[in-house]
């Protein structure tokens, strides 16, 4: 489903992605660990062209979108829902509109077919009754899972999650992670990038661990996490575990 | 005592009622205000542009045009900022319009129009920049353009920060064209400096003028207070 060769990335005299290849299967789960600065936030953000790679292709369903036009690569971010650490709701805007707004701007559905669509979502994370409220009103972990639904609203192909629970509350990171764990279960094609060694270990078909802008390890979670080869990851594991 | 409020409100009513001299500071009155609406209306069409000029400089990858106008941006708004109003007038009326029959008021339009521009365009550059770069992200993630992002999500938070200052930028500009008299437009100023020369007394005139921009800028603070607080809807919690 998607293809990485050969992807750098620099920001200045900084090289923070280095030669990554990659191949992402349609419904795998592969979630990306590692200490801070190794590239897999950037990582993660190169793949919807959040970030535009210094050099090296990023192939989705068979295009190669580090050649599309600007008016493709925005039809291919319809299909890459993203969920941010800090949600990035729109503060403006009623939770109804913030799930409508893209769906309904990008004429994919009618305003009643999306208000109906967002209603099933509301219902479905249990926040029905904050359709008419403002982000301001919700908590952390309502306005996350907010923020995943409206992602969900554009139907993706993939969702990339950059660190989801990192700017919660202790007792929130629980509720956005049974929301992401009823993902996986129905089969979407997810990354995550987290630190949430717990939900790696359960939900991850891959767990892929990241330093320097390089790919140091990657395997299934139970070999991942019992059986670390690499000295890094090793010291990393025995750092948080 | 009796006699000194006595010898007050004969000499405002020497400088207000006597001769209908009121006249003269309503039409004066209306001069500020059509002077002060068009040239905000100037400011604000030239602010803009210069704003997004500025903005898409920043934020869009590097491209020859952009690059040019915002050079040309940049040293507009310094050349325009750096210099006082007053000067600016007497350059544009006395040199620039001096073969041309403008009206004086056209010429004041002018004149206050570009001179509020460059802090408009900054006022709105600054609102707009101030909109965390997440609300982009998030609008481009879901596959919105540029364009759309800006008008839909960015633009209407930006509103919020950028109108206290515009409101305040208004205010200065009304007041700011008390100088205008100085290219013979008969404004409400002007029309108090006529009365004083004619009654020599000066301070009634002056203080019925004060007395009016205060009001003016009494109201337009109202204005905007219900305006912000309308906006504000969504800060509730």
């Amino acid at each position: 489903m998607i293809d990485v060769k050969q992807l750098n990335k620099s920001f200045g005299e900084n090289h923070v992605l280095k030669d990554l290849n990659e191949h992402i299967e349609k419904g795998e789960k592969v979630v990306i660990v590692g200490p801070s600065g190794s590239g897999k936030s950037t990582f993660l953000r190169c793949l919807n062209l959040m970030e535009k790679p210094t050099s090296g292709h990023i192939v989705f369903e068979g295009k190669d979108i580090t050649e599309a036009k600007s008016k493709e690569v925005n039809q291919i971010r319809q299909k890459m829902g993203m969920v941010f650490q800090h949600f990035n709701l729109f503060p403006h805007l009623t939770i109804m509109d913030n799930i409508t707004l893209a769906p309904v701007k990008l004429k994919l559905m009618t305003k009643a077919e999306a208000d109906v669509r967002a209603m099933e979502l509301l219902k479905r994370v249990g926040l029905e009754d904050k359709a008419q409220a403002y982000p301001a009103q919700l908590s952390g972990g309502q306005k996350q899972r907010i923020a995943i639904i409206r992602s969900l609203a554009m139907n993706p192909e993939v969702m990339l999650f950059d660190e989801p629970t990192s700017a919660l509350d202790p007792e929130m990171v629980g509720e956005v992670l049974d929301l992401m764990r009823q993902l996986a279960e129905e089969g979407m094609t997810m990354i995550v990038v987290t630190h949430e060694m717990g939900f790696a270990r359960e939900v991850a078909s891959r767990v892929m661990f990241m330093a320097d802008g390089c790919v140091l390890e990657q395997n299934t979670p139970e070999e991942f996490f019992k059986n670390p080869q690499n000295e890094r990851l090793k010291d990393f594991l025995s750092k948080i575990l | 005592m009796g006699d000194w409020f006595m010898s007050v409100w004969k000499s405002f009513e020497q400088a207000f009622l006597e001769s209908d001299r009121y006249i003269a500071y309503l039409e004066g009155f209306k001069t500020t205000l059509i002077l002060s609406f068009f040239a905000v209306l100037l400011g604000v069409a030239i602010g803009l542009i210069m704003a997004i000029i500025k903005y898409t400089a920043n934020h869009m990858e590097k491209n020859i045009v952009i690059s040019v106008l915002n050079w040309i941006a940049n040293i507009y708004i310094a050349i325009i900022r750096g210099t006082p109003a007053y000067v600016q007038l007497l350059i544009i009326y006395f040199i620039i319009f001096a073969k041309m029959d403008t009206s004086p008021i056209v010429a004041g339009i002018v004149c206050f129009g570009i001179n509020s521009s460059a802090y408009v365009a900054e006022i709105i550059r600054a609102g707009i920049e101030a909109v965390d770069a997440g609300q982009m992200e998030a609008g481009r993630s879901l596959g919105l353009g540029w364009t759309q992002t800006m008008i839909s999500i960015i633009m209407p938070q930006a509103i919020k920060n950028i109108l206290p200052a515009l409101g305040n930028e208004f205010i200065v500009l009304i007041k700011e064209t008390a100088i205008v008299g100085t290219i013979a437009v008969r404004d409400v100023t002007k029309a108090a400096q006529n009365v004083g020369a004619i009654t020599y007394n000066y301070l009634p005139p002056l203080l019925i003028t004060a007395g009016m921009y205060l009001v003016v800028v009494i109201i337009l603070t109202k204005l905007l207070n219900v305006f912000e607080r309308r906006l504000a809807q969504s800060d509730r919690r």
